[in-house]
């Protein structure tokens, strides 16, 4: 699939991820300092692991900057 | 994972780079990028990056995550002293025209930074007695954006119930923010009780050994900034989520006002960080001995110690920190003369105003930390003039009470 990530356009190997898997694949530094905006949304961290993002989604990641777990 | 072994392991892998087992200090103002997109992305928050030492490094944030997963919080920033970091949340919270309704029975800085700034800029706030519950509610307004107390009033020792404090906040959808400087989230599960923001002198306890001024901030994640009564931090939430307050207090606040933690600071007080829970133990232990020693000696006319059976919130102190009371005693000899003399006579005690170090410490809180209030608004506050507050340290404590009680003779 192929997703747009922070207005970059991105092909996965894979048809469906959950924001945690993508974070993973991504390896984004210090995922627990992220704020992911999927389609326009601000997700709940309490989301990541249920949200599944597909062909075409846009995900946008945004660090506050500070320690996290 | 329990909190000993989280102090020593959690969040500090060895550096990727050396393999050093303590994270290295990284001495530097700012940042190289390869290009100008990648740079501009970490400036934008786009990527993960430190850009500035204004905004953040390195050595800063690994002790910021040390904090916040002893604290199991969202997120924590750290800040150049504890008052910094009362003034960078309080700041983040408010503006002009709104109104906090704090505790009375504060640090004395804290109750500077309100009079002379936070007033100063058209913040209005009202004081109230710490532990009374009910008066926190009635204080409240329409524009009271947040409830600000300590765990344990210094050098006063009176101890405020935080959960029902905390379902008074929840019922208005206010922020309550909490110094728990005196007891550290070792002897405090702040999130479990249901307090949103905690604020930290990382000078104290958490670095332990005296050497190091700083502060922090953690965000628990209990409050549900959408919903925010400040209008910054709810249009925030629309680019940061659940991260709103904490980007409003560094990007917005702390990085513009430059209160920032220098990185050998943020090294020297995360080493405090592995000993922390045996060094509260001890200071607990000392400090109820102590208390205890002087309730039965003939030169001292009262003590001040949440641990004894006597003391009128003894019960809320026992059930809110596992039956540990902190390390700080504050006991009244009957004249300022005397308390003069048993700061002056003691071998071991220090003078000086510091509190959470390996050393035990005295001082004279009314003519030193409250010499710019009157003797009522200080007797208040527990600062009478006869009253000698004293930071219980590590030493043996029987060479403690030999050196209290030669002093305590000469009275």
């Amino acid at each position: 699939m192929q997703l747009s990530i922070n207005g970059e356009k991105k092909l996965i190997e894979k048809d469906h991820l959950t924001i945690t898997e993508l974070l993973t694949i991504q390896e984004v530094k210090m995922p627990e300092m992220v704020t992911v905006e999927h389609n326009g949304d601000i997700l709940d961290r309490a989301s990541f692991d249920t949200t599944s993002v597909g062909d075409g989604d846009e995900i946008e990641f945004l660090y506050f900057m500070g320690g996290g777990q | 994972m329990k909190f000993e072994t989280k102090a020593i392991h959690g969040a500090c892998e060895p550096d990727p780079v050396t393999g050093a087992t303590t994270y290295p200090i990284y001495q530097t103002a700012s940042f190289e990028y390869e290009t100008a997109q990648e740079h501009s992305d970490v400036f934008h928050g786009r990527k993960f990056g430190h850009q500035y030492s204004r905004v953040t490094n390195p050595t800063v944030t690994s002790f910021e995550s040390r904090i916040n997963l002893l604290s199991n919080g969202l997120g924590t920033i750290c800040t150049s002293s504890g008052m910094s970091a009362i003034s960078t949340a309080l700041m983040a919270l408010t503006g002009a025209g709104d109104h906090i309704i704090t505790g009375k029975t504060l640090f004395g800085g804290t109750h500077y930074l309100f009079r002379h700034v936070l007033e100063n800029f058209g913040v209005e706030f009202s004081i109230v007695a710490s532990t009374d519950v009910s008066a926190y509610e009635n204080a409240i307004r329409p524009n009271t954006k947040a409830i600000f107390l300590e765990t344990i009033g210094n050098p006063k020792l009176d101890v405020p119930n935080l959960k029902a404090i905390s379902d008074i906040a929840k019922k208005h959808n206010i922020p309550l923010v909490v110094d728990c400087t005196t007891v550290t989230p070792y002897l405090l599960d702040a999130k479990t009780i249901g307090i949103d923001i905690i604020v930290l002198s990382t000078t104290k306890y958490l670095c332990g050994s005296g050497t190091t001024v700083g502060g922090s901030i953690t965000d628990l994640g209990n409050y549900d900034w959408k919903n925010a009564k400040s209008d910054k931090i709810k249009e925030l939430t629309k680019k940061l989520g659940e991260m709103a307050f904490l980007g409003r207090a560094r990007r917005q606040i702390q990085s513009n006002i430059g209160s920032i933690m220098a990185p050998m600071n943020a090294f020297i007080a995360a080493l405090g960080l592995d000993t922390l829970s045996l060094r509260m133990e001890k200071h607990c232990q000392n400090a109820l001995e102590l208390a205890q020693f002087f309730a039965h000696h003939p030169k001292v006319k009262s003590v001040a110690y949440p641990g004894l059976p006597t003391h009128p919130d003894h019960a809320i102190a026992k059930a809110q920190f596992g039956n540990r009371f902190g390390g700080l005693i504050t006991i009244r000899v009957g004249s300022k003369k005397n308390a003069y003399h048993v700061i002056d006579e003691t071998k071991l005690a220090r003078t000086l105003v510091n509190i959470g170090d390996t050393k035990t410490l005295v001082a004279h809180p009314q003519s030193t930390i409250y010499r710019d209030f009157t003797l009522d608004e200080a007797g208040e506050l527990g600062a009478h003039e006869d009253a000698i507050r004293i930071s219980v340290g590590l030493e043996h404590i029987d060479d403690l009470k030999a050196d209290f009680d030669q002093a305590l003779q000469g009275i």
